[in-house]
């Protein structure tokens, strides 16, 4: 049997042909992610699970949009999953900004770090994450997980928006070094 | 051209912009190749992001329910199927019903000549068990004979009756194939779509069992091609193929 392990960008286009077997081959790729993300983000099983529904039921309608140069396939549809999870935070959520501790609290789970050790990939990710400063670090999850826009974390860590703005910059720039080198 | 966005382009990344804001860059992004190339640097930046997340496992009811939605976008609005099963165009199945009862019996035999040597063996028991109960519970059922290289082979498409049972194709006396080469099963609209509904290859047993991840109804033809590939459109040759009763006939 040929290979059943097709790129991508392969089951992309399959999905554009309306190809079922397709989807379910992206889902199972990406599926276990993309709910583990956006029960990140929502704390809540059921609605995490309506937003990957919704997310990959967009892919699957619109993957004959996807273009390749506003990223590849997998964050393409991680960054649906992200939006609808944020959108969805912001709706339910009646306060914000949060005090920064429990801001901080909110979107984190104890095991995190420990369960993302155990595959090598991500704890590249997680390595990379952890040698930023604090208040990079701290800036990148909080609008990434909290679902805070960059105002609110300006108000929130009591700093001006130039510099929330600063120390996202600066951390993705350092992550997207370091991530270069590990390629 | 609008006013150039990098000063806002990580906060977009990262989905920390408002509404407004965030349609204001992407608008930008739609005219801007040099902020459309910075901005995708960044999205697999931050694409990384979820790696460092604790994994966590959705219900397997998830993956059912994705995929007979994106189904029934592909079939055609068509009147809804009577509840009323007929068996006007289907050939009886009864051979391939003893083949699988004798594939649970000999597999059954060799679980316990062997004492249960490889749980393998039970796997696939327990596997050919749920199928046969399938079956038990009644459903509909259409054979498709196999020709040309594939005379002599053939498979039943069985559709449960049974609620939350998957359809299945059982195949008999299939012949080996290229190691380049697999077999693509399809269900086919009326207006000639064709769904890719399972792929696989044959496993050398006399009787083997697929099962396939969509729902049948709204499909009026079934067919088996031999494929090059396990994805995109269909090009290989049919080697068996049948019509399935579609919902207007079966009043």
């Amino acid at each position: 049997v040929p290979d059943l392990q097709p790129a991508d960008d392969v089951l992309l286009s399959s999905l554009a042909a309306r190809d079922l077997g397709a989807l379910a081959t992206l889902y199972d790729r990406y599926g276990r992610l993309a709910y583990s993300l956006a029960y990140r983000i929502l704390g809540e099983s059921e609605a995490a699970e309506d937003v990957v529904q919704d997310a990959f039921l967009s892919a699957w309608r619109g993957a004959a949009t996807y273009r390749r140069d506003r990223g590849n396939p997998r964050a393409w549809l991680l960054s649906i999953v992200h939006h609808r999870a944020v959108d969805i935070l912001r709706r339910k959520t009646t306060f914000r900004p949060a005090p920064l501790e429990l801001a901080e609290a909110l979107p984190s789970d104890d095991d995190t770090a420990l369960a993302a050790e155990k595959n090598v990939e991500h704890r590249t990710v997680r390595e990379v994450l952890e040698t930023l400063p604090q208040a990079q670090r701290k800036t990148i999850e909080l609008a990434y997980f909290g679902g805070y826009t960059h105002v609110e974390l300006s108000e929130l860590m009591g700093v001006p928006l130039g510099t929330v703005k600063g120390r996202m910059r600066i951390g993705l720039q350092k992550m997207r070094r370091a991530l270069e080198r590990t390629r | 051209m609008t006013e150039h966005v990098q000063d806002e382009l990580e906060a977009y990344a990262l989905g920390a912009l408002d509404r407004a804001d965030a349609e204001r860059v992407a608008e930008h992004l739609g005219v801007c190749g040099a902020c459309r190339h910075e901005a995708a640097a960044l999205a697999e930046v931050v694409g990384t992001l979820p790696d460092t997340v604790a994994p966590r496992e959705p219900t397997p009811a998830l993956r059912d329910r994705i995929l007979a939605i994106a189904g029934a976008d592909i079939r055609p609005l068509l009147p809804a199927p009577s509840r009323r099963w007929s068996f006007g165009s289907v050939r009886p199945t009864r051979v391939a019903f003893a083949g699988l009862l004798a594939a649970v019996i000999v597999l059954g035999a060799a679980d316990l000549d062997a004492y249960q040597r490889t749980t393998a063996i039970a796997s696939q028991r327990d596997q050919l068990y749920g199928l046969l109960e399938s079956m038990r519970q009644g459903g509909r059922e259409w054979y498709m004979a196999g020709k040309d290289s594939f005379a002599g082979a053939g498979g039943t498409l069985y559709d449960p009756r049974a609620e939350g049972k998957q359809p299945f194709v059982l195949f008999h006396d299939l012949p080996q194939i290229a190691a380049d080469k697999v077999l693509t099963i399809w269900l086919i609209s009326p207006d000639s779509t064709w769904a890719r509904a399972a792929t696989f290859g044959p496993n050398g047993q006399d009787i083997q069992a697929v099962r396939i991840n969509m729902e049948v109804t709204g499909f009026d033809r079934c067919a088996v091609t031999l494929e090059g590939s396990s994805w995109g459109p269909r090009y290989g040759a049919v080697v068996m193929e049948s019509r399935i009763a579609p919902p207007a006939t079966q009043q």
